[in-house]
């Protein structure tokens, strides 16, 4: 397995990061300010910033294509001008903080989550010019944590401190083309509800996911665990909902590898592997080669240092250096590199500051 | 028209967007137990005693867990509670490891795991034997939430240290079996012991 690649752009947390569709520019959303690097050679430089959040930028996410946007209260759409950036206003009408924006996949919405429980689905109005936004509204009944988007652009995911993920239809009329049947729906007018879930710890729902092809859910909560619903028809209970409790710090962030592999990561600031299908998943182990560095260093203590460190800090050593690459929590999981679903790189922030490109072995 | 203190009035409680109104029993999952009294709590414990003095302290730690009566009342939980540490002191220090061991094992292990830590938990919140005779337990929280922060906690005085003591080394135990994830969802978890 090849090593990953680590960037340490500052000292301060990242609330999320983006790679433009060439890899070569990284946004990451920093304090209020989102900040964009390019790529030379190895190593990111800070080029451009987007300014004009007046308080903490809490998403940023890159268009595979065009635009982007970033959220606080109100989100902007960026775009490249030949001038620099240009921000354009989207009205979310919330009257609490956004917490979480994904472009859909077909690029023409964009979901953005918020702690006034609701889901605001943003699409451009080509006659008035203007970002329009609807509300996702009906079940939810708790602060919006994190969000998911189905390949076929209709069906969101939503993860809530309510304790529920939910699948919901976000179906536009003139912007999305009729969606296929699947087991989440046949029909899928706007605000349909697809699917409850409540896992049997209940904690917060930190992450959600659809599998590549759509037809399975993971999610993610601050009870250490992580769930995986395979639907089985419209109204019905599901096929199989599967928990897979740990033994780690919660997770905050996961994405699937193929059908059978979710790779998720969280407070024990390193990637873990899960794997399985409808029958039973189960984990099989971190992604990181810890044999490294930090295991050596012990060794090589002298009896000297030893006691010097015992009189001083009555313990033996400073283990201030986590002996993972992140050295605090990873907040967002992101697929780097992908064909036909299965990934081969992804990418990992955190409180740290740190940007990891990990290349899967 | 009467005095009215307006100050004094709650007004998070008319707001029915106020999180005070969350409501909570939608965090219990659909796979809750059915109800249970505290007179069948007793028949378990009288069962799970039959285990423990016929020599088979891994069996009465299972039956005690399994039978944990999550959608009980206060007062069955109150005797399933006793029951559980009952069966943890009667467990010695030396057994303690191979015990957990085969208990967080198997079909549903994981499930025992997180269920003992949560006895670990409010065995560790709850007064002493001896207090708990002279003062009942006062529920002190403003709502239901299930935690209760402002209550005598029995740190070392009284019958209660030995007690605490026991549940230390198991919880000391426990972490090195199911680790830190069984904490984190004692505190997440609805379905309370």
């Amino acid at each position: 397995m090849a090593a990953p690649e680590v960037h340490h752009l500052f000292h301060n947390p990242i609330a999320d990061h983006s790679f433009s569709p060439d890899k070569s520019t990284l946004a990451v959303a920093r304090d209020s300010n989102v900040e964009l690097y390019q790529k030379a050679g190895n190593k990111f430089s800070l080029t451009d910033e987007l300014k004009g959040h007046e308080k903490i930028v809490t998403g940023v996410d890159i268009a595979p294509n065009s635009g982007r946007i970033v959220t606080y209260r109100n989100a902007y759409v960026w775009e490249r001008t030949p001038a620099g950036w240009k921000p354009t206003l989207v009205l979310l009408r919330i009257n609490r903080a956004a917490t979480f924006v994904r472009w859909s996949p077909s690029e023409q919405k964009f979901a953005v989550g918020s702690g006034a429980r609701v889901i605001a689905v943003c699409y451009f109005e080509e006659e008035n010019d203007w970002w329009i936004s609807k509300h996702l509204k009906k079940p939810i009944r708790s602060t919006i944590t994190t969000l998911a988007w189905h390949p076929n652009s209709v069906l969101l995911a939503a993860g809530s401190t309510d304790s529920h993920a939910r699948v919901l239809s976000s179906y536009i009329k003139g912007v999305d083309t009729r969606p296929e049947p699947s087991a989440w729906g046949e029909r899928l007018p706007f605000n349909t509800i697809c699917g409850e879930f409540l896992n049997d710890s209940a904690g917060w729902i930190k992450g959600v996911s659809f599998s590549p092809s759509g037809n399975a859910l993971a999610f993610t909560g601050h009870d250490s665990s992580v769930t995986v619903v395979y639907p089985s028809a419209p109204d019905q209970p599901p096929r199989a909902m599967l928990n897979i409790t740990t033994r780690f710090l919660p997770f905050n962030s996961l994405i699937w590898n193929g059908e059978n592999e979710i790779i998720a990561a969280g407070h024990d600031c390193e990637p873990y592997r899960f794997h399985g299908d409808e029958n039973g998943w189960q984990l099989t182990g971190t992604i990181e080669n810890k044999s490294g560095s930090g295991v050596g260093a012990v060794r090589e203590e002298s009896a000297l240092n030893l006691f010097r460190q015992m009189d001083l800090k009555g313990q033996t050593q400073a283990d201030t250096q986590l002996k993972t690459v992140h050295q605090n929590t990873i907040n967002t999981v992101r697929v780097y590199e992908e064909a036909n679903g299965n990934v081969s790189k992804f990418s990992t922030s955190g409180v740290d500051g740190r940007v990891v490109v990990w290349t899967i072995g | 028209m009467a005095q009215i203190n307006y100050r004094t009035i709650n007004i998070d409680v008319l707001d029915p967007e106020s999180s005070v109104n969350f409501p909570m029993e939608t965090l219990l999952p659909p796979t809750l137990p059915a109800p249970t009294t505290s007179s069948e709590a007793a028949n378990v414990a009288a069962q799970v005693r039959q285990l423990l003095r016929s020599g088979d302290p891994e069996g009465a730690l299972r039956a005690v867990l399994d039978t944990a009566p999550l959608g009980g009342d206060d007062r069955a939980k109150e005797v399933h509670l006793a029951t559980v540490i009952e069966v943890l002191q009667g467990i010695r220090q030396g057994e303690m490891t191979k015990v957990l061991e085969g208990v967080c094992n198997g079909q549903g292990g994981s499930e025992r795991a997180d269920c003992l830590m949560k006895y670990l938990y409010k065995g560790m919140a709850a007064p002493g034997p001896s207090s708990g005779a002279q003062s009942p337990r006062k529920s002190v929280s403003p709502q239901n939430t299930g935690f209760s922060q402002i209550q005598a906690r029995n740190l070392g005085e009284g019958g209660g240290g030995q007690q605490m003591s026991v549940l230390l080394s198991w919880h000391e135990k426990l972490v090195e079996v199911a680790g830190t994830g069984s904490i984190v969802r004692v505190m997440t978890d609805r379905r309370t012991v």
